[in-house]
């Protein structure tokens, strides 16, 4: 599914054109306005194998700023922020791929362009011995862990921009 | 024939006899015989699963998990919005108002309840705390937790959030809330064992009938459950346990 590129905010933004693994493309514009994470909550989504949203509660809803008929049937990567590296998702759906949880700190995006950090795990939906689906849950980050990553992801990002 | 109806330990002492009127009220109206099993302590309510004793089970979401997929029980009703939500709290006289005050070698009392302990573990994260890092103070009950947290005993306390919420105001008063979970996907279920399953529809009718009759209100509030139950499904259980396997580490 092709998601339609943002709407460029009155706020200063920086416009990122994002290309997915599946070729498809998005323009977006990403703030620096960080959204804090909901205290006490549990941020939940579920997705079909081809990452397509099923199920999303409150807390997914309201950070996302999108209205749920929005992200119900969207791709999960509606939330993917230009500063995380695509091998960091890579590792997520190939772990995901192979039966394993994913364990992660993700920059999550929100429909304006500002942005939330989360400690994000995913697991496989197994019925029967098959996958039928997965269930992400994020949960509020350390920010000693936070500022761990924020280097590490910039390295990852530029190595992939400077990659012919 | 009677059936065993296992009630998980983890209940307030003040809704004991909840339980035993909703037991009355199931027997008499699905024309099944109903024991009750009130094990005190998570060890006796184990030996009474492994031990195959348990038909009926009320369980707490972290031991549903293994009911459930190993041992086969089918998941058929919950309680109707009552979720499992807990409190990490401190003495209102300490010097800690949220969770990120909180330091590794922190002293923190809490219950035998599992789900408390794995929900608590996940909303220390922000302050950098692991299991390991803590200083763990077992308790007996959620009052002693409090008292100690009260006298400042002890950094911190882990309640379920239906014991926090049923202190005394004085209590209440003398504790101050560092977080409270607002998950709304972890909750109680009630289970059957396969080889019951015949009795089932009766037994699931006569549960989630229980509010529609004069007095069935009167046992719900004694059971601290006043929404009574809801049916739910194998992949509703299905879907809680994933959740909860994402909060195991």
């Amino acid at each position: 599914m092709q998601l339609p590129d943002m709407d460029k905010p009155e706020a200063a933004a920086r416009e990122v054109r994002l290309v997915y693994a599946d070729g498809s493309a998005r323009t977006v514009y990403v703030t620096e306005t960080e959204e804090p994470f909901p205290e006490g909550r549990l941020i939940v989504s579920r997705t079909d194998l081809q990452g397509i949203i099923t199920n999303a509660n409150d807390a997914f809803v309201e950070m996302s700023g999108w209205a749920r008929e929005d992200l119900i049937g969207a791709p999960q990567n509606i939330l993917r922020h230009p500063d995380i590296p695509k091998v960091t998702f890579k590792g997520l759906w190939d772990d995901l791929a192979a039966g394993k949880k994913w364990h992660g700190y993700l920059k999550n995006l929100r429909k304006d362009g500002s942005f939330y950090w989360v400690y994000a795990t995913a697991v496989p939906n197994v019925r029967n011995g098959q996958v039928v689906g997965y269930t992400s849950v994020r949960r509020k980050p350390s920010r000693t862990r936070i500022a761990e990553v924020i280097p590490v992801y910039a390295q990852l990002l530029a190595e992939e921009n400077a990659a012919p | 024939m009677t059936l065993n109806f296992l009630i998980a330990p983890d209940f307030a002492p003040e809704n004991f006899a909840g339980w035993h009127m909703l037991n009355t009220t199931l027997q008499r109206r699905s024309g099944i015989g109903l024991h009750l099993l009130t094990p005190a302590t998570a060890r006796e309510q184990n030996e009474l699963v492994e031990s195959g004793q348990a038909d009926l089970i009320y369980a707490n979401p972290f031991d549903a998990v293994s009911m459930i997929r190993t041992h086969g029980y089918i998941p058929f009703a919950r309680p109707a919005h009552h979720y499992d939500e807990m409190v990490i709290a401190t003495g209102a006289a300490s010097e800690f108002s949220r969770v990120e005050d909180l330091k590794p070698g922190c002293r923190i009392a809490l219950t035998e309840n599992k789900d408390v302990r794995l929900i608590g573990l996940r909303l220390l994260e922000p302050a950098d705390l692991t299991e390991a890092s803590i200083s763990w103070v077992p308790v007996d009950s959620y009052q002693a937790a409090a008292r100690m947290a009260i006298k400042g005993e002890v950094d911190a306390a882990f309640f379920l959030a239906s014991s926090h919420a049923s202190f005394t105001r004085m209590t209440r008063s003398q504790l101050r809330v560092l977080v409270e979970s607002a998950i709304s996907n972890i909750y109680h279920v009630v289970l059957a064992h396969p080889r019951v399953a015949g009795d089932l529809p009766g037994i699931s009718e006569a549960l989630l009938g229980v509010q529609a009759q004069p007095g069935d209100g009167d046992a719900l509030e004694a059971l601290g459950l006043p929404g009574g139950f809801e049916s739910m499904t194998q992949e509703d259980a299905e879907f809680m346990i994933d959740l909860m396997d994402t909060l195991l580490d």
